[in-house]
């Protein structure tokens, strides 16, 4: 059943992201078209624009992926689409389950279309020089690869992502055992979930900097501090906010087993 | 064992207290009539049987298990509301249902809705909401079902499909199934209910054989609520 649930879950949310998807492709296209013509200032200045858009409609994807899996949460669960979603022979956590992968599949491939929109426009040896030249230090001083750190980059913003809309989908639960104004009580609880996992993962820190000097340091100078240090503290801060994923999933999938009160 | 019993059951919104002791046994083989005026607490009863509310306290049994996902294998609920993705054809649907419910007869559905003379490749968001009801109105009627719930499955047509939607409703659910009608045009629908509830403020006020309860009362369904219910 998972499968057959994520199939129309994915579905339903890659038929508005291609919107974005082919939006971005397109002027990531024209602005490599437009910029490769040389000597011609209007055709430069065309190029501009293109770029430009091309850069918004990347962010557009990120914030309307998110919202659209939000929007999708509620529709499916608690809008008119939840008398059928609620009605099928499939247990509660198969649904959260399938939402939840449906997220983690369609951030990846935005991010993968927003790769190659960037490939698509702007790749060429001397910005790939250019590139290489503003990481190589960063890489090195962590140890690390420019692949490795890049990696690593994408995998906390992926991390940020799906805890932020976790903490949504958990707004969006309890918003909606409240008998008035569910959606504002959504968003508050949603805001206020996602600034609690902020705080534990401040707290956690503060509290194993109480048995580490070197770490206190970050909280209470501004002085610089060592990379070791930086990078413990980056994995640690990994792990608490993958492991405040997976508790916020457990959190979820009781909360929503608990019952729905659809209108 | 009763198809549907409820015991005790109560349902508060905040202060509101919407079902009040709800004690009822729905048998098998039976066409049940939820009658009450609008308001009354009948689609909340009907939600509650169908895992989109959940009691405040009490119990519902449903074959004699609590509701999940075996008491939703053996309901097909038509609720009140057009619930199917607007943006999908009728044949997206059609697909949909066969994916996920495996009492669902694809072929029966097809023919309903050719004898209606909707349009498979359609999509709902250009049919009127009449037409996306009797859609709704077929697929929950093509599944073999143990107990059909139809909220208000009349409230949206016009009188002459009424007759058309009544018969689709007797020649078409399953053999030895139930079905429950919540409505309040009794009059329409009272002529094939074997059994009738009628709900008033959140309590269950009477349950009865609708053939006696005329005999008893001397008149029609519709009479005798009317009567009851007399504003």
């Amino acid at each position: 059943m998972l499968k057959k649930l994520l199939k129309y879950d994915l579905k339903s949310i890659f038929k508005f992201l291609i919107i974005f998807y082919s939006l971005a492709l397109f002027f990531g296209a024209l602005t490599r078209i437009f910029l490769s013509i040389e000597n011609s200032l209007m055709m430069n200045i065309i190029g501009q624009i293109c770029s430009g858009t091309a850069i918004s409609m990347m962010f557009s994807i990120l914030i309307n992926n998110l919202m659209r899996l939000w929007v999708n949460f509620k529709h499916n669960l608690y809008g008119d689409e939840s008398y059928l979603t609620h009605t099928l022979p499939i247990e509660k956590r198969t649904i959260y389950a399938s939402k939840i992968i449906t997220a983690a599949i369609t951030l990846f491939v935005s991010v993968g279309v927003i790769g190659l929109t960037l490939f698509i426009a702007y790749y060429s040896k001397e910005n790939v020089e250019l590139l290489k030249n503003m990481l190589l230090p960063v890489a090195t001083a962590y140890g690390s690869t420019i692949v490795k750190l890049l990696l690593a980059f994408l995998f906390i913003v992926f991390l940020e992502f799906v805890n932020a809309l976790q903490a949504g989908y958990t707004g969006i639960i309890l918003g909606h055992k409240m008998n008035n104004v569910k959606t504002g009580y959504s968003v508050l609880f949603g805001f206020g979930v996602y600034i609690v996992i902020q705080m534990i993962v401040l707290l956690v820190l503060l509290i194993i900097s109480l048995f580490n000097p070197d770490l206190m340091n970050l909280f209470i100078t501004n002085q610089m501090v060592n990379v070791e240090l930086l990078k413990g503290v980056i994995y640690l801060t990994t792990i608490i906010y993958v492991i405040t994923f997976i508790i916020g999933y457990i959190v979820n999938v009781k909360l929503f087993k608990q019952g729905v009160n659809v209108d | 064992m009763e198809l549907v019993k409820c015991t005790d059951v109560n349902k508060k919104f905040g202060k509101k207290h919407v079902l009040k002791n709800v004690n009822l046994t729905i048998p098998r083989g039976k066409i049940v009539g939820l009658l009450g005026k609008n308001g009354t607490g009948k689609s909340t009863l009907i939600k509650l049987i169908n895992d989109m509310l959940t009691p405040t306290s009490g119990e519902i049994l449903i074959n004699g298990e609590h509701v999940g996902v075996e008491s939703k294998k053996i309901i097909s609920y038509l609720p009140e509301r057009t619930y199917l993705d607007k943006t999908n054809t009728v044949d997206k649907v059609i697909e949909y249902f066969e994916d996920f419910y495996e009492n669902f007869d694809s072929v029966k559905a097809r023919k309903l809705l050719k004898d209606l003379e909707l349009d498979t490749k359609q999509k709902l968001a250009k049919m009127s909401k009449g037409m996306q009801e009797k859609v709704q109105l077929v697929l929950a009627m093509s599944r073999k079902a143990d107990l059909y719930i139809l909220d208000e499955p009349l409230g949206g047509v016009d009188p002459a499909t009424r007759d058309y939607i009544l018969d689709t409703i007797l020649t078409n659910f399953n053999e030895g199934a139930s079905v429950v009608i919540s409505t309040h045009l009794i009059a329409d629908i009272e002529r094939i209910l074997d059994e009738v509830i009628f709900i008033d403020k959140g309590e269950i006020i009477l349950q009865s054989n609708s053939d006696e309860l005329r005999k008893k009362e001397n008149g029609s369904i519709d009479e005798i609520f009317r009567r009851m219910f007399k504003c």
